[in-house]
């Protein structure tokens, strides 16, 4: 099916058959490759992308089911290089290890600060308690989100 | 964990999914949200030879209110309905499942009929819509037809919905004045699904239980009112003693699945545990609504 | 990229050279991977966990179009040199060596058992294609547990092993083991159980395997721990020069021991990729990763402990069965250690260890964070039992049995020196911040309103990597290498075998040698993942602390000095006289003399200078790892249990540990919260279930639990002032010990939270069903 949607602010155009999933599609379609497959079954929160303002496990969205929606990925919150105020945070709270569930968490974390810029620890545990990472204890991850939101508010 | 191939539809209207529908019957599966669906394809457990997805009748999403009943389209994601003004205040008890489905990126997809349709029974919606006696709006080439929650759930992810029939809404009635509501669970972790849960509702008037809901999630392969014991509330004073009885007489005849996340025995005890505790809170926030 | 600017990097939360690329989704994982000609590979696995295979039809799956091979067990016998898996080859265990094929050929031994490989243009059409290679199986009745494979009527699952023990009957003694429980005051006995339960990295396993067959090179794009040990193994079992294979990874996902050498499917996908001369990439989904990829930790022990009435632990005797799954490849390794580590930090006098180890019908046992970790299990939970039979605190039961630090040191009954031993220093910083009395008032307090609290402490060391053995070093492991070279361009590239997979090694290993060479942070580079290039190693064990950074110390050092030997000849001066600070090579007290690194590098590869000048700038070191010592610390956990629904909450967390001289503080204290947080998992949600017929029950994310940020509190460290053993290198290793220490902290404290009841826990996994059944059973 062809379809076309922006993503990250520029249009893509592509022809996934229907049953690939908005991940698969990102990764293997655009190469986009930021956004990782963990589970396929909804639950560890790797393939987390924004559509149409909303996270959204993209491993459980048919690709074609994005047609005409706005996405931003991993790769659109530092479009020139420079990190983004919530990567910045996060590197600088040493927030994670190998890697491979940043992209959803940065992107799940993305969304609900901009939402809910005055959570307090527990309100984003909840709001992050749907990402899984095996690496961290989530401790420095929840610090780097702290910061960021803490920034934010002295800007 | 990819999807198996199927003959993708998307229909715009609800008259081109039912006769989608008719046409394929049992070969086809609706996709809503694909919350649940998704993952069961991915899993290669269902190989529908037709997909139907929904998404694009935008007709089916919104929430109205009429005659004291809040009706939602079908295809209202949950996130929307948690964000609804006319849902926390006329729906309290859906208000207080809602957060607890799953993670927020669920609830971006997921949609009240998509859920409701599915009918897990470990989930929060089947247990809510049970407690309201909410009303199922079914739709096909024949027409129109409105089937209780008793009805509507018939087995374990299986509902009265016939294969040509397409959910286009399920209404609520509102909340009336004196009621209290809890929903609560107990799940391995936050945001699962429950091991056993529990929607309870309870009108006070003039200090005492004109009426009472409680149907649990997790004990059976359906959401299950428990109407020994709301017999035994009606026309009573809430009190520690009655709601320990309750909690007896909502648990003595049921016979809980046995899974890895809990023997048959303990979802029994944990039940207990809610009824006690789901009035208790019902109860305390009843008179907030006077 | 901004860094923090410090003038000694070592012991500094330097922020992370990964980041960037990690941050931006930019990092390279295997299936990230794109090569022209690509095709993807996918698994026919068995169904049965016990079952003679008949037949396989495959003519309907190489039918679909988009399908391109299907090679089945046979096929790739054909194709494939016999063998073991690899880690099981390297470390050289003896004992039963069970003989099977790659993938299945007239045999499947467990639920996820690999029986065909079907390779298509993707991996949707090599799914579709599996779901048409049909296999006709003959049930066999399954070994479902330990237990079974120990009844010799009990099929055998090896056809050239007469019964199921792998791990033969073994029984050793140190001390006087009968003398010591016959003169004991009081000997208690104990079974515990430690439940099945696996790694889970958030990336599978998987592989690009690329064969171009002009050249006869294999090049195999890996998730791995070492990519010199999948070299070895795609060598050995393709029966290729090891010359004519290349191992190249980037960014891994998190391993936790999973991925060391190569896996069945992956030497699967990589013979396939010869046979049709195309790349073929196999990475796993999340089912064969909680299915198949291998398990852990499912081990018994009957546990006699002599002790006397003031609370000495005088003696140990401990018979274990470990549940080694169908094929060898970690299992039968683990008892010798925990043989080795049982006495711990204290001063027991006799040991008796007797093991066995047993093939069943499930998947693997293979290594996972620690695999020896039951043996702090058992010990710190026998302490507590001892405790509560005797009416002693705790607390002061352990300080009483530590050894104390002498000189020279106590020696572990087992034969380990206890060399640099804080164990008490631990224990006591855990008593200061945490206030017990206090938290045994808050205790009774809430006791009497019908909540349950409880408070757990347990103490351990690793050898990370231990003291210096009285040996020289042998094996693989026994020295670490490193490559230094400052390149054309001024930057000094450390070339290891580590091949980190969360560990932060291309910030930590660059801190060391910024500090010892003298050039910024920024000028150094790690290069790691590339068997071409990097000499042997692995990251494992907890080791690289020790080893790799104090080759890459020694090496800096071994590097300097080259350098400057060089440099003298460029400035009028004789090396003793100069000196390298902040990248610049200058005369000491002479800072007018100062020229750049990259320039005294740009000269050395000019070739301008003749044969009598040594301008090839590069050192090959090596190190034994020093004076090594152990790593070890005491941990604490506050919970509340839920009695009605058997909920816990972590409360409060606490750690005192030494490892040693930090390299990086938070990068330390990230490798412990992560362990710490699957040992929290293991104890409350993980576990790697089959039923009675060896079916298993845990192969989505909604059975297998894996904990989440609102399981896990926040965990504070203290890091305690260690001794220092070596002269330089005082780093030792860290990645494991909160995975081996947290499981007993929270199970001590489960039990002390449930005294009220008289329940006693003797296993390692509390669902809440568990513990409602626990207090019922005391009723």
């Amino acid at each position: 099916m062809d379809i076309t949607l922006r993503i990250n602010g520029a249009t893509y155009a592509g022809s996934p058959e229907a049953r690939k999933t908005l991940a698969d599609f990102l990764r293997d379609d655009l190469n986009l490759t930021g956004t990782h497959v963990g589970c396929e079954h909804g639950v560890c929160g790797a393939c987390t992308v924004i559509v149409d303002g909303r996270p959204v496990r993209s491993c459980l969205m048919l690709a074609v089911q994005a047609a005409g929606s706005e996405v931003t990925t991993i790769e659109g919150l530092a479009p020139d290089g420079e990190l983004g105020p919530l990567q910045q945070a996060m590197w600088d709270s040493h927030s994670f290890q190998c890697g491979f569930c940043t992209p959803g968490f940065v992107m799940q974390a993305t969304a609900f600060l901009r939402d809910h810029p005055d959570a307090d620890e527990q309100q984003i545990r909840e709001a992050l308690s749907g990402n899984i990472c095996r690496c961290t204890g989530y401790q420095s991850i929840i610090e780097g989100v702290l910061l960021a939101a803490e920034r934010a508010r002295q800007s | 964990m990819k999807l198996p191939p199927f003959d993708y539809q998307a229909p715009e209207t609800v008259s081109a999914a039912v006769e989608l529908l008719a046409e394929h019957l049992d070969e086809a599966s609706v996709l809503a949200g694909g919350q649940s669906l998704i993952p069961l394809l991915a899993m290669r457990l269902a190989h529908p030879a037709v997909l139907i997805d929904i998404n694009g009748i935008h007709e089916l999403s919104g929430v109205t209110v009429t005659d004291g009943w809040v009706g939602i389209g079908a295809m209202t994601r949950e996130y929307v309905a948690e964000e609804s003004g006319t849902v926390a205040e006329s729906l309290p008890l859906l208000a207080a499942a809602l957060p607890l489905i799953g993670h927020e990126a669920i609830r971006s997809r997921g949609t009240i009929g998509g859920s409701l349709a599915h009918a897990d029974p470990a989930a929060e919606l089947p247990a809510v819509a049970r407690a309201l006696d909410a009303e199922f709006v079914v739709r096909s080439q024949s027409g129109e037809r409105v089937i209780p929650a008793a009805d509507w759930f018939e087995g374990y992810l299986t509902t009265s919905r016939r294969p040509d029939e397409l959910l286009v809404e399920v209404r609520f009635p509102a909340a009336g004045r004196g009621t209290g509501i809890s929903f609560q669970e107990v799940a391995r972790r936050h945001g699962d699904f429950a091991v056993a849960g529990l929607a309870a509702s309870l009108t006070l008037s003039d200090g005492a239980i004109s009426d009472a809901r409680l149907a649990f999630a997790g004990i059976s392969d359906v959401p299950v009112r428990a109407t020994d014991a709301e017999e035994l509330l009606v026309g009573e004073r809430p009190s520690p003693e009655l709601f320990d009885e309750a909690a007896r007489l909502a648990t003595r005849d049921i016979d809980p699945p046995a899974d890895l996340h809990g023997s048959s025995d303990y979802r029994r005890k944990v039940a207990a545990a809610l009824v006690r505790r789901g009035l208790r809170a019902a109860a305390d926030n009843a008179d907030e609504r006077q | 990229m901004a860094g923090i600017v410090a003038e000694r990097y070592t012991g500094a939360s330097i922020k992370r050279s990964e980041d960037p690329r990690i941050l931006t989704g930019s990092g390279r994982y295997v299936d990230d991977i794109k090569l022209p000609g690509m095709l993807h590979a996918a698994f026919v696995r068995s169904p049965l966990a016990h079952a003679r295979v008949l037949a396989v039809d495959v003519s309907a799956a190489r039918a679909l179009p988009g399908v391109v091979a299907v090679l089945t067990g046979a096929d790739l016998e054909a194709m494939t040199v016999p063998g073991q898996d690899p880690l099981f080859a390297m470390m050289g265990a003896g004992g039963p060596m069970p003989e099977y094929s790659l993938l299945a050929t007239d045999t499947v031994r467990f639920v996820g058992d690999p029986v065909a490989i079907v390779v298509a243009e993707s991996r949707y059409l090599a799914e579709d294609g599996c779901e048409l290679v049909e296999v006709d199986y003959a049930d066999l009745p399954p070994v479902a547990s330990a237990a079974a494979a120990l009844d010799a009527d009990s099929p055998a699952l090896f056809a050239n092993l007469g019964d199921n023990i792998i791990g033969p009957h073994k029984r050793s003694e140190f001390g006087d083991v009968a003398g010591t429980f016959a003169d004991a005051d009081r000997v208690a006995e104990f079974h515990i159980d430690v439940h099945r339960h696996q790694n889970v990295p958030m990336e599978g396993r998987g592989c690009v395997a690329s064969f171009d067959a002009d050249s006869g090179l294999m090049t195999v794009y890996a998730a791995t721990q070492s990519v010199h040990i999948t070299k070895m193994g795609v060598a050995m079992r393709l029966g290729l020069e090891p010359g004519k294979v290349r191992v190249l990874a980037g960014d891994i996902g998190g391993s936790f021991g999973l991925k060391i050498g190569a896996s069945r499917e992956e030497l699967a996908a990589a013979a396939a990729s010869r046979a049709l001369g195309r790349p073929v990439k196999w990475t796993e989904d999340r089912s064969e990763n909680l299915a198949a990829s291998g398990h852990a930790r499912e081990e018994s022990f009957d546990v006699r402990a002599a002790v006397s009435a003031n609370g000495d632990l005088l003696g140990l005797d401990v018979k274990m069965l470990l549940d080694n799954g169908a094929y060898p490849v970690m299992g039968t390794m683990v008892p010798a250690i925990m043989e080795m580590m049982l006495p711990g930090p204290y001063k027991l006098e006799a040991l008796g260890f007797e093991s066995t180890a047993v093939a069943t019908n499930k998947a693997s046992y293979i290594a996972y964070r620690g695999p020896w970790a039951s043996e702090t299990f058992v010990r710190e939970r026998v302490i507590d039992l001892l405790a509560k039979d005797l009416g002693l605190d705790p607390l002061e039961v352990r300080l009483r049995n530590v050894a104390p630090r002498t000189d020279p040191p106590a020696v572990m009954i087992t034969g380990r020196p206890l060399v640099g031993l804080t164990t008490r220093e631990s224990l006591e910083r855990i008593a200061q911040l945490v206030d017990f009395p206090a938290f045994r008032s808050r205790q009774a307090e809430a006791r009497a309103r019908g909540r349950y609290l409880g408070i757990g402490l347990a103490t351990f060391i690793e050898a990370a990597p231990g003291p210096r053995s009285p040996e020289p070093p042998s094996g693989p492991m026994g020295m670490e290498s490193m490559r230094l070279r400052l390149e054309e361009d001024g930057i000094v590239a450390l070339f290891t075998g580590q091949m980190p997979h969360g560990q932060s090694h291309q910030t930590t290993l660059a801190q060391i040698a910024a500090d010892e060479f003298g050039v910024p942070f920024e000028q150094v580079r790690v290069v790691v993942g590339d068997s071409d290039v990097v000499p042997f190693g692995l990251t494992g064990g907890s080791r690289s602390a020790t080893m790799t950074g104090g080759v890459a110390l020694h090496g800096a050092r071994q590097l300097k000095t080259k350098v400057l030997d060089f440099a003298s000849h460029l400035i009028e001066a004789s090396a003793q006289d100069l000196q390298i600070t902040d990248g610049r090579v200058w005369v000491r007290g002479d800072p007018d003399s100062a020229i750049e690194v990259s320039e005294v590098a740009r000269r050395a590869a000019t070739g301008e200078f003749g044969a009598d000048v040594d301008a090839n700038l590069e050192v090959e070191a090596a190190f034994d790892g020093g004076e090594g010592g152990w790593s070890g610390g005491s941990h604490c956990a506050i919970v509340e249990v839920d009695v009605e629904t058997g909920l816990v909450t972590v409360q409060r967390y606490v750690v005192a540990e030494d490892c040693g001289a930090l390299i990086n503080p938070a990068i330390v204290e990230g490798q412990i919260r992560g362990g710490v947080a699957q040992g929290i998992g293991a104890v409350l949600l993980e576990r790697s279930a089959y039923d009675q017929d060896g079916n298993y029950q845990s192969a989505t994310f909604m059975d297998y639990l894996v904990p989440t940020a609102c399981d896990i509190p926040r965990i504070e460290i203290e890091h305690l002032q260690t001794v220092p053993l070596d002269a330089d290198v005082n780093f030792r290793g860290v990645g494991e010990g909160g995975m081996i220490v947290a499981p007993p902290t929270i199970v001590n404290a489960i039990e002390d939270a449930l005294s009220p009841f008289g329940v006693r826990i003797y296993e390692q996994h509390l669902p809440p069903a568990r513990i409602l059944e626990l207090i019922a059973a005391q009723r």
